[in-house]
Order: C-alpha cells, then structure tokens, then sequence
C-alpha cells in the first residue's frame, strides 16, 4: 500500500506525540506521592502505631507526600498549552474526563495529605515543625489522625489509579485503552511508596517491614505486565499491534525494547534481593553493607517504575486504531 | 503623465477606499469584531491570475487585507468555486519575498546583485536603451516574450515600437500543436476553456493528460461530473495517475507511442465499420486515402510498439466505437511532446471525426458565433522588417515561435535581436535548453522584466520591474468564449504594496517615454474598460459588482439537422486528408514514427503538474509551498531496488549530455512504467530571493537540454530527454 | 434543530486540494497546520493497481471522545450535532488530540488552543456551506440536514452505500463516505 497524505499534523503524523517526558514524570511522582500516602497510612496504622514509634519517616513521609506531588504537578503544568487558562479545571466538573475528576481529586489529595501528615506528626517531635500554628493544627488534628489515615489512604488508592485511567480512557490509543493499565500503575505506585519508605525510613524493623510489603507488590507487578501483554495480544488487530514496539528488535523501536528487558530483569532481582534480606539474620543495626544492598533494591524499584512511565507514555502515542 | 496616489485611490475603486478607514485600528481588535459580527467584511469580484483559466474570483477583503479568495458564482469558468490556487491568491499578494521596488542590475548577468531604483529612474533607463536599439538596428530587434495578462499591456507596446517579434511559450512550448493539428483538420482550434462536452460522454479518452493533478476549474468539475454520471473513462498513461486511477482502462503505454495506439484504434474503427458513416459523408474528406494510410496499423503492430495488448488496444476501439459519437478524446494542453506533435493532434481529431463526435453531444461543442466589436485605437505601424518569430515552419502560430527569436538572437540571423522584454513568464523555466537562453541574453543590449516575484529570469534581467499582483491591479477585460461569451473584469481589491505598480501603468509609462504616448489615449486604464463596456453595451458599474457578465446565446452548440457545420479549412470540410499539409512536404495523414527510447540504464523524463502549483510561479507561494514543497521524482519500485533507492531519499538525475540535476526526493512507486521516470515541472529556483522555492527539488527543465522541433509549426517536443537516477554524493 | 452531516463521494474526489487550502484561508489555521487532510491510497502491482482518493476532516461524533475527555468543557457537543471548542476555555492539556482515533485535531501553533474543524460553523450561521464544500471541485463533498429528507447528504445516504471510518471505535461519525458506484455498471 502505497499512502501519501496531503495536509496531515506534525502533531499526528506520522504518530501522535502530544505528551513527552513531562507527562511521564508527572505520572511517575504522582503515582510515588500516592504509594507513598499509602504506605504512610499503614506505617501510623499499622500494630496500633508501634511500627512508627521512634521512626524517622513517621514524621518526614507524610510530608515529602504533597512535596513530591507539587514536583509532579509542576511538570504537567509545564506541558499545558494555555497555562493562564488552568483555573478553568475547577470551574467546571466533567465526569466523562479522566483529567477533570484527577484535578478535582488532587485538590482533596492536597489538603488530605497536609492535615494527615501534620496528624501523624509524632508529638515528641513537634518542635520540628518550628511555626506556632503547624504545632498547634498538629495537636489538634492528631485527635483525627485515624480517619485521616484512612482519607490519606483512599486518596492514595485514587490517585494511584488516577494516573493509570488517564491514558486508559483514549479509545483512540490500544496500547492505554486497557482496565489493566490502571491496576499495573496502581501496583507500580504502591510498590514505589513501598521503596522510597525503605529509603527514608532510619529503623531496621520499618525497612524490613517495608521490603515484605515490597515483595508482594513486585510479584503483583510481575503477573499484572505479562498479563497487560497477553491481554492486548490476544484483543484486535490494533491492540496486538500497539505492543510491537515492546517486541520488535530493530532501530526504531530499540528504546522499548531495551525498556522492556530491563522490567524483565530488574523485577525478579529486586524481589530476590530483597527476599534475601528479609531471610538473612540482621544484627541490631544494619551494617552499610546491607543499608546499600536495600537503598539499591528500592532504587531499582524507582527506576522500573519510571521506565514504565516513559514507555508507556511514548509507546501508546505510536498505537493507533486504524 | 505622472502617477499620482490620488489617481490611483480613484481607480482601485470604492472597496478599497472604504475600507482604509478601517487600518488604523489594531488588527486582533478587528478579527475579534469581526467574529461578534460587528465588522462585515466586503467581496470584491475579479478573476483569478494563478493560472490561465482566468476563473472569477470574489476577494474577501477585511480591514484593507484580502483574507480569503472565493469562487464567482456568476463565472462560467469558476462556477462558485477556485482550486487549490485560486485559494491560495492571497499567499502571492502577501508572499514577503515580492518585488517590492524597480531594481537595477550591479554585478555580472547571473550573478543576481541588483540595486533599488526609482521608477523614474528604471523607466527612463529603459527607455533610453530602447531608443538606442532602434536607431542603431530598427524596432524590429526587440522582442517581448509574455504570458497571460500582461500581454494586453505589452504587445501593443512592443506593436507600437514598431516590433512584431512576439513570442509566447504558450504556443511553441504548450498548447500549439495541439491547435494546428485541430485546425488543419476542423478549421479552429479547440479554444481556452476547451470546449469538450465532458458531462455528456459516454467515453473520455485522456491522452497524458492528467485531469485533477492538472487543474483546470470547470473542466476538472465536468471531469467529476462525467465520472459520477458513470461515463467511462480511459487513461493512456504511463504513469497512474489520479485520473488513472479513476478510469474503467488504464493503458500503461510506452511513451512517444501514442500515435501508434491511436492509429490502430482508427485502423480496429474503419475495418469494424464502427465510424458515423452518414457523418463522415456529409462533413469529412479524404476518408478513402486514410483507409489506405492505416491498413497496416493493426493492433498486433500497435501493441508491439506500445507495449500494450492487442486485446486491449481493440476493445478500447470498440469501447469508442459502441459509444459514438458521445465520445470525447481529450486533445491535451500540454501538447509538446515528442516534435509529431501536430500529427498526434490531428490523429486526434481524425478519431474524433469518424466518431462523429467534433459538434456533438458529449464530444467537442461549438463556440458561440457571438462576437464583440474591437476597441479602435491609432493603427500601429507596419514593421519594415518581416517577423522572424515565426521561423520557417509553415504552420507557425500568431503567438510566435520563442525559440527561433532566441535563435535569433544567438546567430544574428536573419538580423539581430538586442533587447527582449518578459513579462508573465518564466523563461528560464518554461523554455528548453536553459544553456541556448543563458548565451542568448549574455547577448543583448538589454533584458526587462516586469514580474511579480524575483523569477529565475527576472534574476538575468538589467531591469526588473515589479509588477503588483492581480488582486492590486485592473487589466483587460477578458472575454470568454464558451457556450456563450463571457465579460469578466479584473479590478483591485487593495492598493499596491510596496512600490510595486500595475502593468498598464508600466507599459503606458515606458510607451509615454518613447514618444507612443499615443497608443495608450486614456488616463487609466479604467477608462478605458468603461469605454469598451459602452461600445458592447455592457453595464460597467453591475460588472463592478458582479464580476462577470454572461451574454445570452441562441446558438446551438451541436451540429444539428437544423444546423449544419461549416468548416473553414480549404475544402471546407473536416479533412481525415490534409491537402495543406501534402502542398507543404508533410505527411497528408498522421504516421508513425518509431523515437529513440532509453538506453540501458536510463529513464525517459517524463514531467507534469501537481494541482497545487502553476509551473514555477506557485513554488514560493507560502500557502501552496507547504502542501508540495519540492518535486519527487517517481520511479518504479522494480528499478528504485535495482539501484537501491529508498523512499523518500534523495537522489541526483543525470541527462544524457551530462548536466546533473539538484537533488530531489525518490518516490518509489509501483504507479509508473520501468522506462520512465516523472518529476512535477516548475521547481528547483536558481533565484535566490525565492526562498522558499530556491534549491528545492530538481529542475526538470535543467534536464531538458535536448528538444525535438516539430517541423510543421516549430513546437518543442520536450519529452525527449533521458536520465539516470545516481544516490546523492555519487559522482560520474 | 438541524442536524449536520457530511458525505465524501470519494468516486468525485480527484484530490485537487482545493478544501485543504479554502479550510485554512477561511479559518485562518496557521501555516503548516491543517483541519482537512486528503489521503491517498495505492494498493497492488505495476500494472494491476487501485486508489482510493480520501479527505479527512473532523468527524464531529455523535459519541465523541475528545468531548468525553476534555477537563475543563471547552470541547462541546452542540446541539445541531457540531463537535465545537469554547477557545477561552481550553487549557491545552491535548486530552482530546490524544483521544480522536481521527487525528482531527491539533494543537493551534499561535494562540495553544486544541483546534479543530468547526464545519465552518461562521459559514453555516450566514447560509452558506462549509468552505471546503463550497470549493470542492468534484462536488465530492456534500453538507446538510439529515433531518431535512430532501437534503443533498440525506440524498446522497439514501441513494448509495456508505460508510463510516473505524466505526468500530464505536464513535459515530456524523462524516460519511461513499466509495462504491451507486448503480451497477
């Protein structure tokens, strides 16, 4: 077939490529910030609060949550066409728009996030937060720190599968418009929040904790991606299709490729390392050694969720129905 | 007389005026208004100048721009509607890269420095060379080559001088043995717009003619219409193109093969007896003699020299037989192909006489006999010298043979030609063998040009002239002569940007300078279309207004019963036998020659038009140039894998006298032959202030360094040139 | 209220352009960018070939996704069946680029609005057609009511097969093609 097009786009010719790295990383620390309240929630809830005694990341976490998501917003921000246009967001409630009730969900997320983090804030180390009025809502808040624990975590849960329902919405793109893509980005959100509590948090019984936690969310990962593959396979035409660039090995496609093999590679890694040291016998403290062998785990973990970002964003941009 | 603003605001009429009011206020303030409907734009009616068709045209002008170009309903030629040029006027009239002021040459012909000048300055320059050349070697040594509607201005400039040496690549290098062949045979030509009976044919013969990609307005609507009203279409091609695409029969034939095809199908029609025998008895001669001429041209012979089969080549002829005489074979535009040209014409029109089909529904209708009177003005006077632009071809046309005044001026034979003025044309574009027209103008004593755009040949010229463009000026009134005649009038939609200057106003000023003040008597040329409106009648201030007036006809476009046709060769009748041609030394019925075809290795360079572009005058237009912004080069895929050519790369032609081409893209393709190859003429600008057309895409007339004259009226054959296709960066 | 439609009776198109270029004079798209497009298609061998000659537009869907996906309702569905964009609404987030299977719609390269073909809605409101319709050489394009039996697009439906591009996308075009003959030769 032989195809000349007079008059097409530079936007959508040869393929769509409206979003780029921006958009990748804004769903990369969107999903981290969401893990991460998640992750937060279960620390302070978790064995009536005694996991979070004396922990570091009991009063950091909750609020490197909205931190991490002013980052992420602050790209998507960049990527608007008509910034000055922005506030239009929430003038209007479209239920049909993915990116309407997410803009609507993150200004709950934000204020959620803030008073939890300000609840759960441990009262010894109040002083840390230096502003009369932070320690005073924080006294005062800490009296509702378990319902905003739960709002903390269901916002989570919400921006998690934000993040994935956004792409999965366009009928037009067969490699987003699959369920499974939100519940993989939800996964790959958790399991994220999961590995940046191992890194912020100072106690070896959190970071062991964390790593079980870890475990499970990788091995989610690691059946929720071969069955996203397998689901787009066998679906149409176009579904199978918009997954080649994943499998074809030549020039063109080479950075999906390479961005797949290193998902295959990383995940079990990461769960082998980290089962390890779930299994090994710590001492009392953790020596650098095992600290390094974890904060490299968990980076791994960072990194594959980044990856899956990219090539995600990137490659259903290059899928198309017809 | 000098020009003053205060003139020129009377004459570009009231829409411009009103509407300067308007300028002072910011431009987003007024699109905003527009948008709310508090500003009403206004249209005014002219015609079209981006190619010949001269459709009418409504500009839609708003705040003092011309922001949309629309179709004139009320014109036969546009019916409403413009092409994809017509749309695009306005992208000439803004297009930054225009001549803006007259300009003088500084450094070496060629070598494109140039200094501003005034008018004055640039007219009297011109006038005082004109002079000289007069003195020294009679009026007779200028000649204008032109194209379009500048010639009404320049043609009685160059009559007055006292000069006949016109030449319009209109004629030699387009449409002009198509019109001898037709007239040789019928007694007229088949007119602009031609007047084929598209919508009522059964059957429609294209002959490389590539309707759709080569855009003429009504004809293509009448094409579209035919081919919705299930009329059948056949496409002798060796490219598939649009309308090939469309057609019931694609014949892929081996090029310069055509007349070997059509004199089979006249041999497969008289031996079927499928001709309109009671037709051919009332209006033709020489049936018997053409009987004899093709009693060897079977279709096993034809099929060996076009590379077609014999099956198909005959049931084609039936296919136009079946259907007589509702058949039209389109005799072509773009006609100068292989130096038989008129031949091929006339075979043409022997097809379409047995078919009965010349002054009949669905075939070729008859112009109107309507007529206007002629505006009398001062005789010119008579040259002392004959034209030598009519060389030694018999059957030379009116519009002048451009190359033998190029040869002229070349060997100074029979006298010398010192100085040539072009306007309209792109000679270096249009003309065969760029390096015989480079030696001829290093030869004069003087070159002007009067153009929109700083042309390949406005970049040679001593003079430029910046003429402004059709949507700024009034020219002639142009007349149309279809089904019944049409008054179509050209009038400003804005005041020339720049210091450019209408070519009325140019030529009356050079004329005033030689003492020819006399020729042109009127003040404007306004005046002069209100007194041409009042000697036919006409009602100047509702042709303001709408454009385009049609005069009622009477007359029967058919051959009827009624009204039997009259034919104004010698015999007065339809001549299958041409005696004029026999008394003249040429063939009296069409024969076939065999041409040389490609060696091993080569391509025969096949060039046509894209339906976004007018030759080269388009390629810098900025709303044209994104849609086609430089020629491919279509080559078939079989061969491109041979020579390990990609799509979409680019590659180097080489002509077989050596000269390399500019790069240009390859478009492998199944859709042509694998011993031709075709670009889109018109692109690859040597001039430097094109800069978006400069250097982009090849220069098919840069390979076309060979031409084949046909001896009967002088045309230039150009499809004879053969290249190779290189990969860039290899060298020979 | 009328409901528009457009038919493309692509055996009339010969993929002159014309629409290309009167879609963005009257609509002053910025150069480089386009709201009509025309495809060609060849398919087969030297010398068995076929074409088809398609111009693409907006499809302005009854099931419209850019609609759907548009945040803040600067996309719109109107009630005369035209998918249409509030400009000062239009925060250039490319929702609606990324969601048209159609690929109708760009981002403006002047002013970041996501825009699209309107079906010459100025046009409409003053009577008149849709600038690519009114210069379609071919008559291909054809614009009207389909509530409106007499209509030139109700005719044209009526009268020939037609068909919808991806119309398993499930978007319902108010854009029809004919590709086939009507009658039989």
């Amino acid at each position: 077939m032989e195809i000349t097009v007079t008059g097409a786009n530079a936007l959508v010719s040869p393929h769509l490529h409206v979003w780029d790295w921006r958009v990748s990383l804004y769903l990369f620390l969107g999903g981290l910030s969401a893990g991460l309240a998640v992750m937060t929630s279960v620390l302070h809830v978790r064995k009536g609060g005694a996991l979070a005694t004396g922990e570091r990341a009991a009063s950091t976490a909750g609020l490197l949550v909205p931190l991490i998501l002013s980052v992420g917003m602050l790209f998507i921000f960049l990527d608007l066409e008509r910034k000055l246009n922005v506030f239009w967001f929430y003038l209007t409630v479209q239920p049909l728009s993915p990116m309407s009730w997410g803009s609507w969900g993150l200004l709950v997320f934000y204020p959620v996030s803030v008073f939890y983090a300000l609840a759960a804030f441990p009262a010894e180390r109040r002083q840390q937060l230096r502003l009369p009025v932070l320690i005073r809502i924080s006294e005062r808040l800490s009296a509702y720190r378990l319902q905003l624990a739960a709002a903390n975590f269901g916002m989570g849960i919400f921006i998690g599968v934000y993040t994935g329902v956004l792409l999965s919405s366009f009928v037009a793109r067969p490699l987003w418009n699959s369920a499974i893509l939100p519940v993989l980005f939800l996964t790959s959100a958790l399991s994220a929040g999961a590995a940046f509590m191992i890194m912020i948090a100072d106690q070896k019984k959190v970071k062991l904790f964390f790593t079980k936690v870890d475990i499970w969310l990788i091995l989610a990962e690691m059946v929720l991606l071969p069955l996203f593959f397998y689901g787009q396979y066998t679906s149409s035409g176009a579904h199978r299709n918009s997954i080649l660039p994943f499998f074809t090995l030549n020039h063109e496609y080479f950075w999906y490729g390479l961005g797949l093999l290193f998902l295959v590679v990383i995940f079990p890694i990461a769960v082998v390392l980290k089962f390890l040291e779930v299994r090994e016998d710590h001492g009392d403290e953790l020596t650098g050694q095992e600290l390094m062998r974890m904060n490299l785990s968990a980076v791994m973990v960072l990194l594959g969720g980044l990856v899956i970002r990219l090539s995600f964003v990137y490659a259903g941009q290059l899928s198309r129905l017809s | 007389m000098k020009f003053s603003r205060r003139t020129f605001l009377k004459a570009s009429g009231a829409a411009g005026c009103s509407l300067a009011a308007y300028a002072a206020l910011p431009e987003k303030f007024l699109l905003w208004a527009e948008e709310q409907g508090m500003l009403k734009a206004s249209y005014v009616p002219t015609f079209c100048e981006i190619c010949f068709w001269k459709c009418g045209a409504m500009a839609k002008v708003l705040n003092g721009r011309v922001v949309k170009l629309e179709g004139n309903p009320a014109h036969p030629g546009a019916r409403g509607k413009l092409c994809a040029r017509g749309n695009g006027g306005a992208g000439l009239l803004y297009d930054p890269n225009r001549l803006k002021t007259p300009l003088i040459r500084t450094g070496a012909r060629g070598e494109q420095k140039y200094r501003k000048a005034t008018w004055d300055e640039a007219l009297d320059l011109i006038a005082s060379k004109l002079k000289r050349i007069k003195a020294e070697s009679g009026p007779e040594s200028v000649a204008l080559f032109t194209h379009g509607t500048p010639t009404d201005h320049f043609l009685p400039l160059l009559f007055a001088y006292g000069s006949p040496n016109v030449g319009m690549p209109s004629f030699a290098q387009c449409r002009g043995p198509r019109d001898v062949g037709l007239e040789l045979t019928f007694g007229e030509g088949i007119g602009s717009p031609e007047r084929v009976d598209l919508t009522r044919s059964k059957v429609l013969v294209l002959f490389g003619s590539h309707l759709g990609e080569n855009m003429h307005n009504s004809q293509v609507q009448d094409f579209a219409d035919a081919l919705a009203a299930g009329s059948k279409l056949i496409v002798v091609d060796p490219r598939f193109s649009i309308a090939a695409g469309k057609a019931h029969s694609w014949l892929p034939i081996r090029p310069a093969t055509d007349l070997a095809l059509m004199l089979a199908w006249i041999h497969v029609i008289i031996k079927e007896q499928l001709y309109d025998k009671a037709y051919l008895d009332s209006y033709a001669t020489g049936f018997a003699e053409l009987a004899e001429a093709v009693s060897d041209c079977t279709p096993e012979w034809a099929a060996k020299e076009t590379d077609l089969s014999a099956e198909s080549i005959v049931e084609t002829a039936r296919l136009l037989g079946h259907n007589a005489p509702n058949v039209c074979i389109h005799p072509g535009r773009h006609a100068t192909w292989y130096g038989d040209d008129v031949q091929r014409s006339r075979a043409i029109g022997i097809l379409a006489a047995l078919l009965g089909s010349w002054g009949r529904e669905g075939g070729y209708f008859l112009a109107t006999r309507s007529s206007l009177p002629k505006l009398e003005g001062k005789p010119f006077p008579e040259p002392v010298k004959a034209p030598l632009n009519l060389g030694n071809f018999p059957f030379a046309g009116a519009e002048g043979v451009t190359q033998e005044i190029r040869r002229a001026t070349l060997t100074g034979e029979p006298y010398p030609i010192k100085g040539w003025i072009v306007t309209g044309t792109n000679l270096m574009k249009a003309m065969p063998n760029q390096k015989e027209t480079v030696e001829a103008i290093n030869k004069l004593d003087l070159l002007v040009v009067v153009d929109v755009m700083p042309t390949d040949t406005a970049m040679m010229a001593d003079v430029i002239l910046p003429e402004c463009t059709y949507l700024e000026r009034h020219d002639a009134l142009a007349v149309g002569k279809g089904r019944s005649l049409s008054i179509s009038l050209r009038q400003p939609a804005l005041q020339p940007l720049y210091d450019s200057k209408p070519g009325w106003w140019i030529a009356k000023q050079i004329a005033n300078r030689l003492d020819l003040g006399d020729y042109f008597p009127w003040q404007t040329l306004e005046e002069k279309i209100q007194a041409q409106c009042a000697l036919w009648g006409v009602n100047y201030q509702e042709l303001k207004k709408v454009g385009t007036i049609t005069i009622p006809d009477s007359a029967n476009p058919y051959i009827t019963a009624d009204a039997p046709a009259e034919f104004k060769t010698g015999s007065g009748k339809i001549e299958l036998y041409s005696k004029e041609l026999k008394e003249k030394g040429f063939d009296p019925v069409p024969r076939y020659t065999r041409h040389p075809g490609p060696r091993p290795g080569e391509f025969r360079l096949v060039y046509g038009r894209s339906p976004v572009h007018t030759f080269s005058r388009t390629a810098n237009n900025p709303e044209l140039h994104e849609l086609y912004p430089e020629n491919e080069v279509w080559i078939n895929s079989g061969k491109a894998k041979e020579l390990g050519v990609k799509n979409g790369e680019y590659v180097v032609l080489v002509n077989q006298d050596g000269v390399r081409s500019n790069r240009i893209k390859a478009k492998v393709t199944q859709r042509i032959r694998t011993d031709c190859v075709y670009v889109v003429h018109g692109f690859g600008a040597a001039s430097k202030g094109l800069s978006r057309a400069f250097a982009k895409g090849a220069d098919d007339q840069g390979m076309i360094t060979r031409y084949a004259v046909d001896p009967i009226c002088g045309s230039t054959g150009m499809h004879v040139n053969f290249v190779r296709v290189e990969k860039e960066g290899v060298h020979a | 209220m009328p409901k528009y439609a457009m038919v493309v009776d692509q055996r009339r198109c010969v993929a002159c352009m014309a629409c290309v270029v009167a879609c963005k004079k009257e609509n002053e798209v910025p150069p480089g960018q386009f709201r009509t497009r025309v495809v060609e298609l060849v398919e087969g061998e030297f010398p068995r070939l076929r074409m088809e000659l398609r111009s693409e537009l907006c499809n302005h869907c009854d099931n419209p996704p850019c609609v759907y996906n548009c945040p803040t309702g600067a996309s719109y569905k109107a009630a005369d069946g035209m998918v249409l964009l509030k400009k000062h609404r239009c925060v250039g987030c490319k929702a609606c680029v990324a969601s048209c299977p159609y690929d109708a719609r760009y981002i403006n390269e002047e002013k970041g609005f996501a825009d699209k073909c309107t079906f010459c809605s100025q046009r409409i409101a003053e009577g008149k057609q849709p600038a690519c319709v009114a210069t379609c050489i071919g008559k291909s394009r054809i614009f009207g009511d389909l509530d409106d039996p007499a209509s030139a697009v109700s005719a044209a439906l009526r009268d020939n097969h037609h068909e919808v591009l991806l119309a398993s996308a499930g978007t319902k075009p108010r854009v029809f093609y004919i590709k086939k003959f009507g009658t039989p030769e």
